[in-house]
């Protein structure tokens, strides 16, 4: 790159340029979010939008959802890599979705990519991912845990042209269309996607033009020099070990990592892991690279920005064919509850090492909790995408926190019940907290939820797979484990049954779907608990009686 | 006769007063004045009244009194309300401690969640049930009431709010719990949901009512000590208070509903901006206020002032804040004002703001043994502020601690004190810039069709430079515009708005019921205002229609003109509603639209007088009081004439660059714009007309 006399520039300049570039992917994000279809992007967030430099480094992001930070460069990656600088064009847009091959995450999570040219030259990439409702194969919603090769989860969308120097690749558009059981929403979020970009792209040219090419492109690798130079002063200031940690999985699989931090380098080793399953819980090595991005940054620097830089320090160890990083064509739909396992364990292994930054461990499980039918006024297929939120851990300074969206999330909104029951046509009898026990300690994890769904017409379904169905959040110091995540399936008829997994399972009108999810783990001995708080609690309903006197011995 | 009218706006350090007098013979309001005295915290109406001494009015000369106050976003941010109960449907008591599971400051894993102001063991549960059609699924039993009513007595609650699923679409079952409380429990304050907002979304609305209820006998009891002071100085005028949607309403209406004040004062200043705009004809306006720690904006089209009704309190990037779902005048707010401190942070970089410092110890010039650089040090080191003439010549500024507060933080950064000053200026005015942008580019707005009103300290200082950066051809700097927000009290209607959250499909078959429910909502406003005795020709509305394509959340607003929808005119407002959606996010779909809420806005009108107008006579050469030398900064160090602004007339012009002095703020021109003083005493400030350009 050409690298200008930094002499000239002034810090004034930069600084201008470098917070310009935060406010083109916000803006992104925020049109993003306004023109989506549908309430998994506007919502519950499950999109990302991002800036790079012209190397296809990221340069800025824009997102409510932590997770979605490290997943949009390797996207541009794969474009770089795939297509020679001469055939990529101003006016270009490329779609990309295959998870081991630069998509990250799962099929669903469709990445549209524009490069930037100005004065005839690419100064840089935008990107833009989101989660669509359905991209087609065996299973509604294209998700199931079930899945065993990536060939039944959907459309794939090998790293192509969408549109070349402005115009519409219509054949691309109308085999989208075809394969999705929710056309009209998934076009939608197509051109909102694109929407969002030329907002950006219309900022990032104005920016070049107000400062010149080379002025912007000295800021943008000046800020990514910025972000390393903060990890790496932050990385100095943690303490330096060799960690370790291994859970269960409710499958019986052992799983563990170590973690060295060192002064140079955080180095997540996760060889010695389960084989690629064969399921739908695999994760691409991309995937679990992003869990440890996220880790490093929420003991790092969790309330500065990120880029390409704050990530340098990091290093990831894992096997080929691990369940960490799974091969080509293995299934991936529900990638999410892999990814949060890794995320919950590399917590674990680090908690006890700062624990003023990580409490201990929540529920753990994204409960991704997929519903569909038609509406019972109207007759129309809909589906609904909805994450739950669940408790959190206690710290060793405070009760943990209730009902809060999982540390893979973000600035996510759950649906509230008045809406859901408009648009989805199903009844919410019930969203409180969790009164079952668990999570009890000196000081006690927060309490997860109690979500009731009642189904008002024949003929619908219901996929979910969450983890932490059989093993609870982990207590710190004594504290105890906390509850599970699981739903009961309550027929018409009164028959119950508990499940952790299932995949299009038949529902009829009058059937009840009960969500419970998890309270999150203690910290300390229940014996260590003040009476007066004791008291508090039960007064405030945080815990029965009954419950109080087995475990405190008071009340 | 009474001939005065005042307007009074209660800040955190100053109770502003304005007010004028009715001339008897024109009928024209006629020499504008105002007065400040300090906030007295304890007992507000008494800084009133103070104000009244040194203003010298008698209050029994007082036609009309307007009132803003903070006392209602003071009670909620000390959590200085009263012990609150709620009631709500079974199944969703936990729903203020649930609220919507965000966690804004995502990297963070020891995140904190706002904690309810209602604790669990006084949030209670009642069997009912709505569907959202409205239809009843469980009936209520009001007896059920008994045991919660007793609970709460035991526990010593002084208010009670209610909020139940799907009371947006059909309130029955609040009003009968509400018409028994009353009955069995008349003390008890009493708040339920369907009496602020008829919209969805339980958590907000919930939190709203229990917000409200939360500081109902707070503020109840204050407009009464209020109301009592005017009393006893013989006041018998009109008495309102300035709401937080840009009107003023009655105080019988917000002692009953006192959130809706929330958001007074920064209102008022938006709704001055907009009367101003129609006095002078400029209808598209970005209002825009710099004081000591902020700095404010918000957009009037077609003379519309912006609501919104997701309005938060205590957000930010690190707190997902309360929500409070009564109508909010739409404002961005930034952490930039003049008292807002220069840094270098640990890597080199420099920031303005958001740390302020505040009115003590204030910028290094006040020589009260502030250290750290703010914009007005930076304003004053560029000699745009006069050291000799610094906050109307009340002190002399300490500008030997200016110089050297700006060395060092200079030579962090291997600048000098003069470049250091510049970039002070430079950032400030890149961070204003930005919020500009949220509410004109970003929404889709093209700034070259607005005029910048800029007041409050420091907006006058700032304006023509943010002009030229957003291509605003014209800056307006109003007459008093230090005390601004309360002279825009003064300019005010009555003014209520009926939002109703009920959701259906935009297409002629629904033609009638949508004119139904304008109509009824319109019928139902009416019926308020005439209940207090305001007649009819006096009651004017707005419509305004929240659309999106089906499927979607966020909604666009489409005007209506009346209450009457005929299939005709439906099909031009689904084109109008392409339109708008287009000119917001640069497509169009041919997908089905959905209506989601209706927007009515009533008004009432208040007798008002006219303004006079300034006189047009004097020589401009008078009105020159110096010449010094002030950096432009790309533009160089110019010698620049400084204008006495009290000696400027109607029509008098003069161009950049120049310096416009009076007592409460300092007007910046740059070089290449003109100035043109209008009737009644505001600036113009536009781009010089060049020929060769």
């Amino acid at each position: 790159m050409t690298k200008i006399n930094s002499k000239k520039i002034d810090p004034i300049t930069i600084e201008i340029i470098q917070s310009s570039m935060k406010a083109i992917t916000d803006e992104m994000f925020i049109t993003m979010r306004k023109t989506a279809m549908s309430s998994v992007i506007y919502e519950v967030l499950d999109f990302g939008v991002a800036m790079f430099d012209h190397h296809g480094q990221l340069a800025s992001s824009g997102s409510g959802i932590p997770g979605f930070i490290g997943m949009l460069e390797p996207g541009v990656q794969s474009v770089m890599a795939k297509f020679d600088d001469s055939v990529v064009h101003q006016g270009d847009i490329f779609i990309t979705n295959i998870p081991h091959k630069g998509g990250v995450s799962h099929l669903n999570d469709v990445v549209l990519i524009l490069p930037v040219f100005f004065e005839g030259a690419r100064i840089g990439w935008l990107a833009n991912k989101a989660h669509w409702v359905d991209v087609g194969g065996a299973f509604p919603g294209s998700i199931s845990a079930e899945a065993t090769e990536i060939y039944q989860e959907g459309l794939q969308l090998p790293c192509i042209k969408v549109m070349e120097k402005g115009n519409i690749n219509q054949a691309v558009v109308d085999i989208m269309q075809i394969n999705s059981r929710q056309p009209e929403i998934t076009l939608g979020d197509f051109w909102a996607g694109i929407a969002s970009m030329r907002a950006g792209e219309k900022r990032f040219l104005g920016l070049a033009k107000k400062y010149g090419a080379d002025t912007l492109s000295y800021a943008i690798a000046d800020y990514i020099e910025l972000a390393e130079k903060i990890s790496r002063d932050a990385l100095h200031r943690l303490p330096e070990g060799v960690y370790y940690a291994s859970e269960v999985t409710d499958d019986e699989l052992d799983i563990q990592v170590t973690i060295t931090i060192s002064k140079d380098e955080f180095l997540v080793d996760l060889t010695g892991n389960p084989p690629q399953q064969a399921n739908a819980l695999n994760a691409s090595f991309d995937a679990t690279m992003v869990d440890v991005q996220m880790i490093f940054k929420a003991i790092a620097s969790p309330q500065t920005f990120a880029n390409a830089g704050t990530f340098k320090p990091v290093r990831l160890l894992v096997d080929e064919n691990s369940m960490f990083a799974a091969k080509y064509p293995s299934a991936m739909s529900v990638y999410y509850e892999t990814s949060i396992m890794v995320f919950d364990l590399l917590w674990k292994a680090l908690a006890a090492a700062v624990p003023e930054s990580l409490p201990a461990g929540h529920y753990a499980s994204i409960c991704g909790t997929f519903l569909g039918g038609p509406h019972p006024d109207t007759g129309v297929a809909l589906s609904i995408v909805e994450p739950q939120i669940g408790g959190w851990g206690a710290s060793n300074s405070r009760d943990g926190v209730n009902a809060l969206y999982t540390g893979y999330h973000g600035d996510t909104f759950n649906v509230p019940a008045e809406v859901s029951e408009q648009r989805n046509g199903i009844m919410i009898e019930r969203m409180e907290l969790n009164d079952e026990s668990g999570g009890e300690g000196k000081l006690i994890g927060g309490k997860g939820i109690k979500l009731y769904y009642r189904i008002l017409a024949d003929n619908w379904w219901i996929t979910m797979a969450y983890v932490r169905s059989c093993v609870g959040p982990w207590g710190m110091e004594g504290g105890l484990r906390g509850s599970h995540n699981y739903i009961n399936v309550v027929k018409k008829d009164g028959k119950k049954t508990r499940f952790r997994i299932c995949t299009a399972l038949a529902l009829n009108k009058g059937d009840v779907i009960e969500v419970f999810t998890a309270n999150g783990g203690g910290y300390g001995n229940p014996n260590e608990r003040p009476v007066q708080t004791v008291l508090q609690d039960i007064k405030n309903g945080y815990i029965s009686a009954e419950r109080a006197k087995e475990v405190y011995g008071i009340g | 006769m009474k001939s005065i009218r005042a307007a009074s706006d209660i800040g955190g350090t100053f109770t502003d007063l304005v007010y004028y007098t009715v001339d008897e013979k024109n009928g024209l309001a006629t020499n504008i004045k105002a007065v400040k005295v300090h906030t007295t915290p304890s007992e507000y109406q008494k800084g009133v009244m103070n104000s009244f001494d040194k203003a010298n009015v008698n209050l029994s000369e007082l036609a009309f009194f307007a009132h803003g106050s903070t006392v209602v976003i003071n009670a909620l941010t000390e959590r200085k309300g009263v012990k609150t109960g709620l009631i709500t449907t079974h199944g969703f008591r936990d729903i203020l401690e649930i609220a919507r599971g965000n966690r804004p400051d995502f990297f963070n894993l020891q995140y904190q969640k706002p904690t309810p102001f209602i604790p669990r063991y006084l949030r209670h549960e009642i069997k009912e049930r709505m569907d959202y059609k409205g239809n009843v699924l469980t009936a209520i039993d009001v007896q059920d009431l008994y045991p919660i009513l007793e609970a709460f007595k035991e526990e010593g609650v002084e208010a009670i709010a209610v909020c139940f699923l799907h009371s947006y679409i059909n309130p029955k079952h609040e009003e009968l719990v509400v018409s028994f409380i009353n009955e069995i429990w008349p003390e008890v304050a009493l708040v339920a949901s369907h009496q602020i907002s008829r919209e969805w979304r339980e958590y907000e609305r919930t939190n709203t009512a229990a917000l409200c209820a939360y500081v109902q006998p707070i503020a109840e009891k204050y407009l009464s000590k209020m109301q009592a002071a005017l009393h006893e100085r013989e006041f018998s005028g009109s008495f309102y208070v300035m709401q937080s949607n840009g009107g003023i309403d009655t105080v019988d209406s917000v002692k009953k509903t006192p959130i809706s004040i929330v958001e007074s004062g920064p209102a008022s200043g938006v709704l001055g901006a907009a009367a101003l705009g129609k006095l002078i004809n400029e209808n598209n306006i970005i209002a825009f206020d710099i004081g000591g720690t902020t700095a404010k904006c918000s957009l009037i089209d077609q003379g519309r002032v912006n609501i919104t009704n997701q309005y938060m309190i205590e957000k930010d990037g690190f707190s997902a804040g309360y929500p409070v779902m009564t109508p909010v005048v739409d404002i961005v707010e930034i952490g930039n004002g003049g008292g807002s401190i220069g840094w270098v942070d640990e890597y080199g970089k420099m920031h303005v703001g958001p740390q302020s410092a505040g009115a003590f110890p204030g910028p290094v010039a006040y020589g009260n043994g502030g250290t750290e650089p703010t914009t007005t040090d930076a304003n004053l080191m560029l000699g745009r502020i006069n050291p000799n003439y610094f906050i109307g010549g009340e002190i002399t500024a300490d500008m030997k601690a200016v110089h050297d507060a700006f060395e060092q933080l200079g030579n962090k950064l291997s600048l000098t004190a003069m470049e250091a000053a510049r970039g002070v200026i430079k950032l400030a005015n890149h961070n204003m810039c930005n919020a500009l942008k949220l509410i004109s580019i970003n929404k889709g707005y093209d700034p070259r069709d607005f005029a910048l009103l800029a007041f409050g300290g420091g907006g006058s200082m700032h304006a023509s430079t943010l002009a030229v950066e957003l291509n605003i051809p014209k800056v307006i700097i109003p007459a008093n515009a230090s005390v601004f927000s309360a002279w825009g009290m003064l300019m005010s209607d009555l003014r209520r708005d009926y939002i109703r959250t009920q959701p259906v499909t935009f297409s002629i078959e629904h033609a009638d019921s949508i004119s139904n429910t304008l109509s009824a909502m319109q019928q139902e406003a009416m019926e308020a205002y005439q209940k207090e005795g305001i007649v009819k020709q006096d009651i004017y509305f707005e419509q305004l229609l929240e659309m999106r394509y089906s499927g979607q959340e966020h909604t666009v607003q489409v005007s209506v003109e009346g209450s009457e929808v005929s299939s005709e005119y439906l099909l031009k407002l689904k084109t109008d509603f392409n339109y708008e959606y287009n000119k917001k996010y640069t497509y169009e779909l041919t997908n089905a639209i959905e209506l989601v809420s209706y927007k009515v806005t009533a008004y009432a009108k208040v007798d008002r007088p006219s303004l006079a107008k300034i006189t047009s006579t004097g020589n401009i050469d008078d009105a020159i009081k110096d010449i010094r030398k002030v950096d432009f900064d790309s533009a160089g160090i110019l010698n620049t004439p400084i204008y006495n602004r009290d000696v400027l007339f109607a029509g008098a012009t003069f161009s950049g660059p120049a310096i416009i002095e009076e007592s409460g703020s300092t007007t910046v021109v740059l070089p290449h714009q003109q100035v043109l003083v209008d009737d009644y005493g505001n600036l113009h400030i536009e781009k010089e007309a060049v020929n060769h350009d």
